[in-house]
């Protein structure tokens, strides 16, 4: 099922993430530096920065707006991720790849032992290794928690119809809070695992060309390596 | 050698800054002599006004409107104004220079002092140019009639310093203001004032200030007046003496609304829309101490009234939203003081343990490489 680019030149390249996907990043980019730079400035409302910030965008009135859109934008697309995946596990065509399995806990003691130098080797990893699947699932469950509060907080009245009104003041801290955190782990973690680390400085391209060659697979992901091209002789 | 240089130069400046000392020892010597001449000459006219004018009969000025105005000027008072031995009569009244005095028209009493406030600039600059920037001036530009201009508040031939006793400043905004006055005398502010004579209660000028007072329906005054009530109420100290709550500005502050005002008062865009304030839950000039029996109860029913003049349909639960200035407490709020504690562990346990992880791989990577 795996696509398999052969070039004249005799690189092989396997395909990473389909088209689809890419837009997907590229949209979660536009909408994640859009919230962020409108929604920040609310949360540390005090500070010099965010009154220049929001005069930027025009005012806080209209940052609120720039703010709510794009948080709609990213509400809508993932309910579109929701309803592939979906459809995906009914039609039995999706393998859930970035799932946390019971390897990966495996994976994180072998590459521990690694790192203090109780094992030789990297385990070999499967398409997706346990440090981006936690950022999958962190955005996943961050989205989730995004969504609904910011959803609480943009209809506040009609929220109060059915359920108590400590519901805002703590949605207002969940959403500020979550931000926060999903802010420092981009900043940190995707920052180091796809431009700081030496394994791929100054840029992992695989998720805007979609490819990786047949040797970078092996080395990163040993696993996803023996599944496309068969186990080694 | 080297010491010897220095003192000769040290010397050499003594000289040269001996100069300036002498023409400013000189120019304060005589400046003394000079300003004593003067306020000798100072009493000296007044007194010579005071000749006629401080005596009862003197006569009065008449007005086009056909009203009159005593021009008798009582000794006692003039010797009581903090004006005296400062200023000469002629000071102010400068188009009298001899007598018989020169006829001068005026419409009425108030053009007349309208025409005298621009006396009072040529000293009172600052105080002068406030007033133009207040609602008062603008009234007065418009051609309407009554707002004070600077003898109407402060009196003209016995002035006092302006706030002393503080409760004066009351009485004088109450001159017009009468109906705002006696209300803010039966609130928590005015009895404490006129009862217990306390001095931390706000007056008039507080809040409005004294000369550029603002429209208090101006959408900047209200946009900034948390402020005027966090300047004591935001003083924790102040309050513990009051035994009131020392977080109400903090909390209104973490609030969506306070978050808002704080931004739109640095100047993030004129609001399109009014956000609560203090006082759309407190009142103003009547608000009551929370502590009377069931006061309380009472704010607390204003909330959602409050909430609903912008949030049409709010239910009791919506007014529930808001936690009555007090922090989140596990036994208040727990889902709100749950929240808070978890991301106050989570974001910290999270962050370390991606640094440690980094931190580890770049270990790895260098002594990997090292190793060849």
């Amino acid at each position: 099922m795996t696509k398999i680019v052969r070039r004249e030149d005799g690189t092989v390249l396997v395909e990473r993430f389909s088209v689809f996907r890419r837009i997907e990043h590229l949209f979660v980019i536009a909408t994640f530096v859009a919230l962020c730079l409108t929604g920040f400035p609310q949360k540390y409302y005090a500070a010099g920065w965010s009154s220049a910030l929001l005069k930027f965008f025009g005012g806080l009135d209209t940052a609120r707006a720039v703010h709510r859109i794009s948080g709609i934008i990213f509400s809508i697309h993932a309910v579109i991720h929701f309803a592939i995946i979906v459809m995906g596990i009914l039609l039995g065509k999706m393998q859930l790849t970035l799932l946390p399995t019971s390897k990966d806990i495996h994976d994180i003691i072998h590459t521990l032992r690694y790192y203090f130098g109780k094992a030789k080797a990297l385990p070999l990893y499967p398409k997706f290794h346990y440090r981006q699947k936690f950022e999958y699932i962190g955005l996943i469950f961050g989205g989730v928690v995004m969504i609904v509060s910011g959803l609480i907080l943009l209809y506040p009245v009609l929220i109060t119809h059915y359920l108590p009104g400590q519901l805002i003041p703590a949605a207002r801290i969940a959403h500020s809070g979550e931000a926060l955190l999903a802010f420092l782990v981009i900043i940190i973690w995707h920052l180091y695992g796809s431009h700081i680390s030496p394994e791929v400085f100054p840029m992992d391209k695989t998720i805007f060309t979609g490819y990786m060659t047949k040797e970078e697979l092996e080395e990163k992901h040993g696993l996803e390596h023996e599944r496309v091209f068969g186990p080694k002789p | 050698m080297l010491v010897e240089f220095v003192k000769m130069t040290n010397s050499i400046q003594m000289k040269k800054n001996m100069i300036p000392i002498i023409v400013i020892n000189t120019a304060m010597f005589l400046s003394v002599f000079l300003w004593a001449a003067d306020n000798g000459v100072n009493q000296e006219a007044s007194s010579e006004c005071l000749a006629c004018h401080g005596e009862k009969d003197v006569g009065a000025l008449r007005f086009y409107d056909g009203k009159k105005k005593s021009v008798f000027i009582d000794s006692k008072v003039w010797n009581s104004s903090v004006h005296t031995g400062r200023l000469s009569c002629v000071d102010c009244h400068r188009e009298i220079s001899g007598y018989p005095h020169p006829s001068v028209k005026y419409k009425d009493g108030e053009e007349y002092t309208a025409v005298k406030t621009e006396t009072c600039k040529r000293c009172h600059y600052t105080h002068y140019t406030r007033l133009l920037d207040s609602i008062h001036y603008e009234v007065l530009k418009n051609g309407g009639s009554g707002a004070p201009g600077c003898v109407e508040c402060h009196g003209s031939h016995g002035i006092q310093k302006a706030a002393t006793p503080r409760i004066s400043i009351n009485e004088k905004c109450g001159q017009c203001h009468g109906d705002v006055d006696s209300e803010y005398r039966n609130s928590v502010h005015g009895k404490a004032l006129v009862d217990e004579n306390n001095q931390d209660v706000p007056v008039c000028s507080d809040c409005h200030s004294a000369h550029d007072i603002r429209n208090p329906t101006d959408i900047e005054y209200k946009v900034n007046s948390y402020k005027l009530c966090g300047k004591c109420h935001g003083d924790a100290e102040r309050m513990k003496k009051y035994n009131l709550n020392p977080d109400v500005l903090t909390t209104y502050l973490e609030d969506f609304h306070g978050a808002s005002n704080q931004l739109y008062s640095t100047g993030a865009e004129v609001p399109g829309k009014l956000v609560a304030v203090c006082t759309d839950c407190h009142g103003y000039h009547s608000i009551e101490s929370v502590h009377l029996p069931g006061q309380a109860e009472k704010v607390r029913e204003n909330v959602l009234k409050t909430c609903q003049k912008c949030h049409q349909g709010a239910m009791p639960a919506f007014g529930d939203a808001w936690l009555s200035h007090y922090k989140p407490t596990l036994a208040t709020a727990p889902l709100v003081w749950g929240v808070k504690w978890f991301y106050n562990i989570v974001i910290p346990f999270i962050v370390l343990g991606l640094v440690l992880h980094i931190l580890l791989d770049l270990w790895r990577y260098g002594v990997r490489r090292r190793k060849g």
